[in-house]
């Protein structure tokens, strides 16, 4: 039937978009990064050359180290948006829901960029936080902590995805039966016990989509190092420009492929110790 | 009893302030300094710049690009990820769909930006708001499947079953269904694509050739010669616009309530 | 701004509707096509006039679609090569001395300095950019210019006088009274450059040529960074001019490695900054206008991208851009501005004159020429990646 022709047209649509528009310069990417690089310029070929360079440069420790705040932002993240998808999803008025959510999402229309100046203003020495601190007499001198270090590059992340965090846990929490909370109460659980036994694992499809969407965002962010960070605090966004930068094209298409990997290993970590069951459950189930 | 109650509802509402305290704390300085010029050293109030914008073609122009680009990703990519949803649902292979779509959120931003950028120099793709728009949608195709994937957990098939029974086809019944329950979601995922295609810089600059985009043009100033008060003023008037709309839904749901 | 350069909402649907996209596409895009016609120009934001072009347009009957682009070699190169290539753009003006990268790859033209007579009538160009001289590296390439200079400055370092006193030296960057209140730039061929050349002059390190180290000199300057890294000297390194002037004006540093617009724009706040005339010298570069090489460019087109850099070396153009950026263009640019009051008004005119004549006296005294493509320029990247990590 010419329905179900469009409708399998529709479904494999977004396969096709990917492969097209990403599967493709992915493949260019991994292709350069087993070129030769001969002075500035580089020619075809297979060697790894570039990849011993970086596994044997200070670059893996960028690697490293973005892997570790990429983790760090996410388990921040998920404990500082948490509290709030529930707050939405439980707490609040029903039709005061949707404006909450138009409270909490819309000031991420803001670029980051300028966002993240901003926080370098709050932070800084001089700045309102430092003021308020030193003035109320909680601390002698300026915090220097508070910027142009690891928490500051912690806040510039957190504030920068919250939004991607706070939507869907809620829309799990949202979607929660009462019925099967009521039912935990009914049977003399405590509210945090139903807490864990229930709500919980039950929004827990949302709490992964959170934690994706934060850890790779994280993991590949250039702007909030070179804004918040250290003295030469970079991810691995910044070593791959900085690589580009003397147009050496195989090791940044090193550098990327390894990142490309190291994410998809990760994801087959968690599809092995997480069955598919418990993420997308009811859906793989509802035809059988 | 009550007043264990009292308390936690207030470290509850403590607690929600404070997270909305820290989204729109960065809000304030662009707002401030888009108003206040110290330039003869005394602060002064002026709404100049919200003039000045817009006799700058350069940034007009790259609003006008904006708005177009964040149009076609917010209607393109929630589609795609409908499609994406529905595809990991019926076909065979959910991992692999999911894998799949969930690679573009994989590779660097640099990376991604320039690979694609080649790709289209090659197959003859020219810098377009087509290629912007692709680049784009490429990226926000993940967050719009899981955010669609996430609402469909929460929908319960046993609705879908009843119109079955009822006689309705598998297509009609999901329209009519399912469409709307996890409409939240969908919405949701449009929001998302928008707020991600205001705030892409790094895939866009690579491919957009002649065109800005603010966040291009953004990029690009603040390295070189830093952030205009005009562009403050625009992140300022998009400030005010939003809080506008969000105080608009309260009146309307006031309204409601009490009408 | 001309609708001309954008035939993009038709090419929505065309694309949209072919599923196979074939370069057959490309001819709706020549700019060859186009009538009456639009120079793309990629800028780096220091070339932009405040938007008015209207005196080039008047001339030339094209008008400027000005696109900004970042300085960094990736972001220009990789647009060049990938991102829609020669076509997309017809003049660049960024920050010389990346000849060698885009002769090599085929990217820019000779220019024939023949088509632009205000070319001779601009002193810099025959007292500091002359063939031979350092300064030729910023315009030309082997022996061929290549390039129109539209700006030129010698860099020190800014500081303020209210917490640090009158400051002459480099040495003030690496003085432990300013710990953790210093800042350098993340850039090798500045502060790198820069450094050496204290290094040099304090007799700390043998270096020949600040602007063209060894692989080994590299090391001894990098080793000296990560040791001044690990006292705690430095508070950040910045790589934005926003990221700099909010440095000054918060006064976060009060030692910083930087570009002197940074303190006109500090001064402009309010905040008393100084921009320091160090008895090592400056740090010297310049701006270049490039045409880039695309063989399908109509003669016309090509014509008035001629007249581009023609204007751009011309005064009024000079002038206004050392009004709006506060660095030095051509040496028409005072003249013009005091022979057009109407135009540039008595303050701003001044002030033109003031900083070409500060410029000047710079680059007389001399220091070292900015180098953005070093021979062992790979030596230098990996170095600094390893005074970043450590």
């Amino acid at each position: 039937m010419v329905r179900s022709i469009v409708l399998r047209a529709f479904l494999l649509l977004p396969i096709a978009f990917v492969a097209a528009f990403l599967l493709a310069p992915l493949g260019l990417t991994i292709a350069v990064s087993f070129w030769q690089r001969i002075g500035l310029s580089v020619r075809p070929a297979f060697v790894f050359a570039s990849y011993l360079t970086f596994f044997d440069s200070v670059r893996f420790e960028v690697l490293t180290r973005s892997l570790l705040v990429s983790i760090e932002a996410t388990v921040l993240s998920l404990f500082v948006s948490y509290p709030i998808a529930y707050f939405l999803a439980f707490k609040a008025r029903p039709d005061a829901t949707r404006l909450a959510l138009l409270l909490f999402t819309t000031p991420f229309l803001v670029n980051y960029v300028i966002r993240a100046f901003a926080w370098t203003y709050l932070l800084g020495r001089t700045g309102p936080i430092n003021t308020l601190l030193t003035s109320a007499g909680i601390v002698s001198r300026p915090l220097d902590w508070l910027l142009y270090s690891d928490f500051s590059v912690l806040v510039g992340l957190i504030s920068s995805y919250m939004p991607f965090m706070i939507f869907p846990i809620w829309l799990s929490l949202a979607g929660i039966d009462r019925a099967l909370i009521q039912a935990s109460w009914l049977l003399g659980a405590s509210p945090s016990r139903t807490f864990f036994s229930v709500t919980l694992p039950l929004s827990l499809p949302g709490v992964f989509a959170a934690a994706i969407f934060c850890f790779v965002s994280s993991f590949g962010e250039s702007a909030i190092p070179v804004i918040m960070g250290g003295v030469g605090y970079q991810l691995m966004g910044n070593t791959i420009t900085s690589a580009m930068d003397v147009l050496n094209y195989p090791l940044a298409a090193a550098m990327s492929t390894v990142v490309v990997l190291a994410m998809t290993v990760l994801l087959m970590g968690w599809y092995l110790l997480f069955d598919m069951q418990s993420f997308l459950g009811k859906i793989l189930n509802w035809r059988a | 009893m009550g007043e264990n109650v009292r308390r936690s509802h207030a470290l509850v509402w403590l607690y929600v302030g404070f997270v909305l305290l820290f989204i729109y704390l960065p809000l304030f300085p662009p707002l401030i300094f888009s108003v206040v010029t110290g330039e003869t050293g005394a602060p002064a109030f002026t709404l100049s710049r919200y003039a000045e914008m817009w006799r700058n073609p350069v940034l007009t122009d790259a609003i006008v690009t904006s708005l177009e680009v964040g149009a076609i990703v917010a209607v393109i990519a929630p589609l795609l990820g409908l499609a994406a949803a529905m595809a990991i649902r019926e076909l065979q292979t959910p991992r692999l769909i999911l894998s799949l779509v969930l690679l573009p959120l994989f590779i660097p931003g640099v990376s991604a930006g320039l690979a694609t950028a080649l790709f289209f120099h090659l197959v003859g793709v020219p810098p377009s708001l087509v290629a912007i728009a692709i680049v784009q949608a490429v990226w926000a195709l993940p967050f719009a499947t899981i955010v669609i994937l996430v609402a469909m957990t929460t929908f319960d098939p046993v609705y879908l079953e009843a119109a079955w029974m009822s006689g309705a086809d598998r297509l009609r019944a999901f329209i009519d269904v399912e469409l709307p329950l996890i409409r939240p979601g969908i919405l949701g995922a449009a929001t998302f694509s928008l707020i991600l295609s205001f705030n892409e810089t790094v895939r866009t600059a690579a491919v957009q050739g002649g065109y800005n985009t603010v966040q291009t043009y953004i990029w690009a100033t603040y390295k070189q010669i830093g952030l205009s008060p005009t562009l403050y003023a625009l992140m300022g008037l998009l400030i005010v616009l939003t809080l506008i709309l969000v105080a608009g839904f309260l009146l309307v749901g006031a309204r409601r309530r009490t009408g | 701004m001309s609708t001309l350069s954008r035939p993009t909402r038709r090419d929505l649907m065309v694309l949209g509707a072919a599923s196979g996209l074939s370069a057959a596409m490309t001819p709706l895009f020549a700019t060859s096509v186009l009538a009456g016609g639009t120079i793309n120009f990629a800028d780096i934001g220091v070339g932009d006039p405040g938007g008015d072009w209207s005196r080039y347009t008047k001339t030339s009957g094209f008008n400027v679609n000005l696109v900004a682009i970042g300085n960094a070699p990736s972001a220009i190169l990789n647009t060049l090569v990938a991102g829609g290539g020669t076509a997309s753009y017809d003049v660049i003006n960024i920050v010389g001395g990346m000849q060698k990268p885009l002769v090599e790859n085929n990217l820019i033209e000779v220019v024939d300095t023949a088509q632009l007579p205000n070319w001779a009538k601009d002193k810099n160009i025959e007292e500091f950019l002359g063939k031979g001289e350092p300064g030729f590296n910023f315009i030309g390439y082997q022996g061929k210019i290549y390039g129109a200079p539209t700006v030129l400055q010698g860099d020190s370092f800014a500081y303020l006088p209210e917490k640090t006193g009158k400051l002459d030296s480099y040495a003030a960057l690496f003085d432990p009274k300013w710990k953790g209140y210093v800042a350098l730039e993340d850039n090798y061929t500045t502060a790198g450059q820069k450094t050496a050349l204290y290094l040099k002059h304090a007799k700390l390190a043998q270096i020949a040529n600040p602007d063209d180290m060894t692989a080994d000199e590299v090391k001894t300057v990098v080793d000296f960074l990560i040791d001044q890294k690990k006292k705690g000297q430095f508070r950040v390194i910045w790589s934005s001019f926003q990221q700099a002037v909010d440095l000054i004006v918060n006064k976060e540093v009060y030692v910083i490695d930087c570009w002197e617009p940074m303190v006109f724009a500090a001064k402009g706040k309010g905040v008393d900054a100084v921009y320091a005339d160090p008895k090592e010298g400056y740090l010297l570069w310049a701006m270049a206008a490039y045409l880039t090489k695309n063989p399908k460019r109509s003669p016309e087109t090509t014509k008035a991208a001629y007249q581009l850099l023609d204007f751009m070396l011309g005064g009024w153009y000079g002038a206004k851009i050392t009004v709006l950026r506060g660095y030095m263009t051509n040496t028409e640019a005072p003249v013009y501005a005091k022979e057009h009051p109407d135009e540039f008004p008595a303050g701003e005119a001044q002030k033109v004159a003031e900083i070409t004549a500060n410029v000047r006296r710079k680059f007389a005294q001399g220091g070292t020429w900015q180098n953005r493509w070093p021979t062992h320029v790979d030596v230098y990247e990996s170095e600094w990646a390893r005074f970043k990590a450590a």
